[in-house]
């Protein structure tokens, strides 16, 4: 009898934990989108997020970038800077950014001449990640 | 005695077990969606047999608002006919056709505020609120986003912010709470609504036409992206017609060529930005065009109803 009352009291913690973490995702996007998105950015409308599990778990975005743009794109996760490392593939895998080369930056801006279809690879830094986080990445346009 | 050890390592495991079950389960539903699309097993990227992936993809649709600025940079004057009678709010009686229209509204309204018609934007944003109320977000589209849509008026990029900011809220809202199939009806609706535009502005023949059609042949891989983004919910049957319309019209536009040549990027890394120097080519025959504006045309008012 007390087994099973110590495993639904782990049950429903855990439920707690995991709604908590759905809730955590989008403090983390408002927080992401204050801190990196600029207002002279128009937001595309959408939140991207995925809940990854470790720092060997990748979230895949699959993204088209259209010609004569300007995008600032956001990458956050926690309530602090450079935890989320993001590479750019276009569609034949050329890798055209990572942020892990500018010091895990939380935002970059790209300058597209022609339309491209991108996917980026998020990742939790595994040297501020010890555990399971949040995603998230924001993407903000404006004509050139 | 080594029987009372496994005990608590028993319970350690259910633990541990239902933490993995309640964490897949929490991930966002485009994670999930995909799960339907591909086996349920974990590759390594061939570039990096480092990198674990778990089916963790997730689709983006860029914003109607891109194709409205086009349009207007193109030349296209104002047509308020082009777009979905506000009026038409009271027709959508069920979730489905709400969440599909609050979409084409959103669009709509980016539309309108690009030219600057006051009374328009503020009757489609009446129309919204009350679809965006029935859908579960009218805190989105409240009073105050009213209030201060008014005080912006003529302000061109504060309203289009300011209506892209509420729909990325209301799309925070939908994963937060598990209706990712809501969430995906609004990018649809936006989706047709701007496609729809572009082509009528291709028909009008009074724009620039060449980039306009560009932009409707560009529109391939964000159609793929929408047919697997609804294959989840493909069990249900107003969802499952409409997956069954989008794949229709990607089976034409499979026949949109797409020429694209790598080259390599640029990176100021004082200023944190990178050139993207690649080049692409669409090719579309007028036969092709027409085929895809019949099947847009027919879509669209067949949800705008």
């Amino acid at each position: 009898m007390k087994k099973i009352a110590i495993l639904f009291a782990l049950f429903f913690g855990l439920m707690l934990t995991a709604g908590s973490a759905t809730a955590q995702c989008d403090s983390i996007a408002s927080a992401c989108a204050k801190r990196n998105i600029d207002p002279s950015f128009i937001s595309d409308g959408q939140q991207y997020r995925a809940l990854l599990v470790n720092s060997d778990e990748t979230a895949e975005f699959h993204v088209t970038f259209y010609g004569g743009t300007l995008y600032r794109l956001a990458a956050c996760s926690g309530m602090t800077d450079g935890n989320l490392i993001f590479t750019i593939y276009d569609s034949q895998h050329n890798q055209l950014f990572t942020n892990s080369q500018y010091q895990n930056a939380p935002y970059w801006d790209f300058s597209v001449k022609n339309t491209v279809d991108c996917i980026i690879n998020a990742q939790l830094n595994p040297t501020t990640n010890s555990g399971s986080g949040c995603a998230v990445v924001l993407i903000g346009f404006k004509q050139q | 005695m080594l029987k009372m050890k496994t005990k608590p390592l028993f319970i350690i495991g259910c633990a541990v077990t239902v933490t993995m079950f309640l964490v897949a389960g929490c991930r966002s539903n485009s994670a999930s969606t995909d799960k339907s699309l591909q086996p349920n097993v974990a590759k390594v990227d061939s570039n990096n047999p480092t990198l674990l992936k778990i089916n963790n993809q997730i689709f983006s649709i860029p914003s109607p608002i891109q194709t409205a600025l086009l349009i207007k940079k193109s030349g296209y004057p104002y047509n308020k006919e082009m777009l979905n009678s506000s009026d038409n709010y009271s027709k959508y009686d069920t979730k489905y056709k709400k969440a599909l229209n609050l979409g084409i509204y959103g669009a709509d309204l980016g539309y309108i505020s690009l030219y600057d018609q006051t009374q328009d934007a503020l009757s489609y944003l009446a129309s919204i609120e009350k679809l965006a109320t029935d859908v579960g977000v009218s805190d989105m589209f409240n009073a105050t986003l009213v209030k201060r849509f008014q005080q912006n008026m003529g302000k061109e990029d504060s309203l289009l912010s300011m209506v892209s900011e509420a729909f990325r809220r209301s799309d925070a809202y939908f994963k937060d709470n598990k209706q990712n199939d809501i969430s995906s009806l609004v990018l649809v609706g936006g989706w047709i609504e701007s496609l729809y535009f572009a082509v009528q502005a291709n028909n009008s023949q009074k724009v620039n036409a060449k980039d306009v059609v560009t932009r409707i042949a560009e529109q391939k891989i964000s159609l793929q992206n929408l047919v697997k983004m609804l294959q989840p919910y493909n069990d249900r049957p107003e969802y499952a017609k409409l997956s069954k319309d989008l794949a229709s019209l990607a089976d034409v536009f499979d026949n949109v060529e797409f020429v694209y040549n790598y080259i390599p990027p640029t990176v100021d890394v004082k200023n944190k930005v990178t050139s993207i120097n690649s080049t692409s080519n669409v090719q579309i025959s007028p036969e092709l065009l027409k085929q895809i504006t019949d099947k847009i045309v027919a879509l669209r008012n067949q949800i705008a109803g």
